[in-house]
């Protein structure tokens, strides 16, 4: 499958380079955007509703993509089901314009893939769950018990060489999916649970008792995930980095999907006007409607509209590294001018 | 004295049969025991303590200790069309009740002849098409990546049997054949191809394919992927109908050609019949297998009824009701291939008839 996976994206930068028209252009011209969803469900980022629409937080960064391109999402966008295993080859084949799907930001697929990342929208880390009635603090604490794991991902190995630095003793049961192990987990079978920040939240949130549960605040590994585009076509790459200072410039300015009105009618700032097509330049330089970031906010709302509505109102996942710099994240916009 | 056969009551059987030593009736006793206790247990979680309508979702899982279908009740139109637009949903289950009625019609021995066959199946997918892919009798299009749950499984598992039973036989043949050209050719073709998996047979043919061909020959990943799902289960039935070929005394071919009969008529009429009716349990077993592994399309990026399920559960809400999904996907497939082997079984019988 891995010899598949890296025949199939040599094959696909042969066809990149045959096609030398930007993506932007294509898209476009299109009048569509051909945007990553999921075979199924990862929650709280592409997930399905009772009716069948996609919803998550990278179905907005996409909805929202299709604003800034379009003026609306409605009948500009479609989000095409896909797998992991999928997802480079379906980018270099066209199939989609862009990954938004959680993609952390490796060197063998920036490097080797042919893929180029934004910075990262979403920085997760991986943490251990452990039940509050163990007294547990910190993953040291759990020396002599146990850490259960799905097989196959990269978590196994980080969690080796974080217990090994700890310099603990504790086992580390392997389960093939994510079910089973959540299952075990829940069954009393381990101690504590490994998974990535987003999805254990979900567990935690989901269980029959939330408060029996502790997220341990140590950080196992860091995975921070952009917007991957192919490699070699800088201006749709712009188009994706300005998306997300787009949003993070609104949240720092309290710029919300409802106030974005008043804003543009009122900017309090020159700054601002321009930022939301007042006065022209914003968009002329990507290649966009100049009001792009007004329709962008009015869609889907600035990050922490975004953050709230897909994460941390149903998952109760904190925002803590996902804020921005002002409330001690990681995230901060470019300079808007 | 004659001895007279005394017929054994009901009571006297199963104490024979269960009860006649002490070993026995412990051995009864306790495996009746853990059954009795299994069954209960199971009864009690999915119908006593059950939560049913999506009203009473509050009482989920909170100790309750029984199954939660309020996510069914909450989730099944997702579980049945997958992605499939909310307002077009009933063409949808139109095109899927067409589908099953087409595949129990053609159970029906009346439909059994070259021209009536042909004729129901055309009509069964042309029914099927227009409703699912739309741009006709002003129906609105919904493109092929937006089919999903039973229909895309039954549409899937249709095609690939329709499209891949004909090559079958056709490999078989041409296997069969006395110039040791075409035979080996095949022969090697055949093994290639099983000796694959099927996943990356799918992978190649939905992802692979598309550089390679040219523009006009890519379609939708969807046909790729049926197209190379019924190459790989052409292979495995044409070796299962080889094996119904060889089982035949090779004194009915040779009497028929001394009687002068044509290529055609020897196959079409001695060679084949016969040949389907020994292979038939291990055909309706492929049949099965194929059904089942209809599955694996999630891998590329289809929401087949398995993924529709994931979808289901996959949400804040219902998160915790992966068991109950399941279960529901489980009571689905397990309705089809049960009769699929049932309707087996009954070919079986009605055969045998003509053996005797």
């Amino acid at each position: 499958m891995k010899y598949l996976l890296s025949a199939t994206a040599a094959l696909g930068m042969m066809a990149g380079a045959a096609a030398a028209e930007g993506r932007l252009d294509t898209v476009l011209e299109r009048g569509k955007l051909l945007c990553t969803g999921h075979n199924g469900s990862f929650l709280g980022f592409a997930e399905v509703d009772d009716e069948g629409n996609w919803k998550g937080l990278d179905i907005d960064l996409c909805r929202g993509l299709a604003a800034s391109l379009f003026g609306s999402s409605e009948g500009t966008m479609d989000i095409v089901p896909i797998s992991w295993a999928q997802r480079w080859p379906a980018l270099q084949s066209g199939d989609v314009d862009v990954i938004i799907k959680l993609a952390g930001w490796s060197q063998s697929r920036d490097a080797e893939l042919n893929l180029a990342y934004t910075q990262p929208y979403f920085v997760a880390g991986f943490h251990v769950m452990a039940h509050a009635d163990l007294g547990v603090e910190k993953v040291a604490d759990l020396d002599g018990g146990s850490i259960c794991v799905s097989a196959g991902t990269t978590t196994e190995r980080f969690l080796a060489a974080y217990i090994e630095n700890l310099g603990i003793e504790a086992e580390i049961i392997v389960f093939e999916s994510g079910d089973e192990v959540r299952t075990a987990y829940f069954n009393r079978r381990c101690d504590g649970l490994t998974l990535l920040a987003p999805p254990l939240a979900a567990a935690r949130a989901t269980s029959e008792n939330p408060e029996d549960h502790v997220i341990l605040p140590d950080v196992i590994a860091l995975e921070p995930s952009g917007i991957i585009v192919p490699e070699g076509d800088p201006k749709w790459l712009d188009v994706m980095n300005w998306m997300l200072t787009s949003l993070w410039f609104a949240e720092l300015h309290g710029i919300t999907s409802e106030n974005v009105d008043e804003f543009r009618d009122n900017p309090p700032s020159d700054q601002i006007g321009k930022f939301l097509g007042v006065t022209p330049g914003y968009g002329d330089r990507l290649g966009l409607s100049n009001d792009w970031a007004y329709n962008l906010i009015k869609e889907v709302g600035n990050y922490a509209e975004i953050y709230d509505r897909n994460i941390g109102e149903p998952y109760a996942l904190p925002r803590a590294l996902n804020n921005l710099y002002t409330n001690g994240g990681l995230f901060y916009p470019l300079m808007v001018d | 004295m004659a001895k007279t056969y005394h017929k054994p009551t009901f009571i006297e059987r199963i104490r024979a049969n269960y009860f006649s030593t002490w070993l026995d009736t412990t051995l009864t006793l306790g495996f009746g025991a853990l059954v009795l206790w299994v069954l209960l247990g199971l009864f009690d979680w999915a119908f006593l303590n059950a939560v049913w309508s999506e009203a009473e979702r509050e009482q989920c899982g909170h100790g309750s200790g029984g199954a939660c279908w309020a996510v069914i009740d909450a989730r099944w139109r997702l579980i049945f069309f997958g992605l499939y637009p909310f307002e077009e949903q009933w063409r949808s289950a139109i095109a899927c009740i067409a589908m099953v009625v087409t595949g129990a019609l053609s159970c029906v021995p009346w439909f059994w002849s070259a021209r009536r066959l042909p004729v129901l199946w055309l009509v069964g997918f042309a029914i099927f098409y227009v409703l699912m892919r739309g741009g006709l009798f002003g129906l609105t299009p919904v493109s092929e990546q937006n089919w999903g749950g039973l229909s895309l499984t039954l549409f899937i598992f249709a095609s690939v049997t329709l499209i891949g039973m004909p090559m079958a036989i056709v490999f078989a043949l041409l296997r069969r054949s006395h110039l040791p050209m075409i035979a080996g050719t095949m022969g090697v073709i055949i093994d290639t191809i099983r000796s694959l998996p099927l996943l990356s047979i799918m992978f190649t043919f939905a992802i692979v394919l598309p550089f390679v061909l040219p523009g006009w020959a890519v379609g939708d990943k969807l046909y790729r992927v049926i197209v190379g799902y019924a190459l790989f289960f052409a292979c495995y039935q044409a070796e299962i109908i080889r094996g119904g070929m060889q089982a035949l005394p090779a004194g009915q071919e040779e009497a028929a050609q001394a009687l002068g009969m044509g290529y055609w008529h020897r196959i079409g009429y001695i060679v084949l019949p016969q040949a389907f009716r020994n292979a038939l349990p291990p055909t309706i077993n492929q049949l099965v297998i194929t059904f089942k592994e209809t599955s694996l399309v999630v891998i590329i990026g289809f929401f087949e009824v398995l993924a529709s399920g994931n979808a289901a559960y996959g949400t804040a809400e219902w998160n915790f009701a992966h068991i109950e999904v399941y279960c529901f996907v489980a009571l689905i497939y397990f309705t089809f291939v049960f009769a699929l082997s049932r309707y087996g079984a009954y070919l079986e019988r009605r055969l045998a008839v003509a053996a005797r």
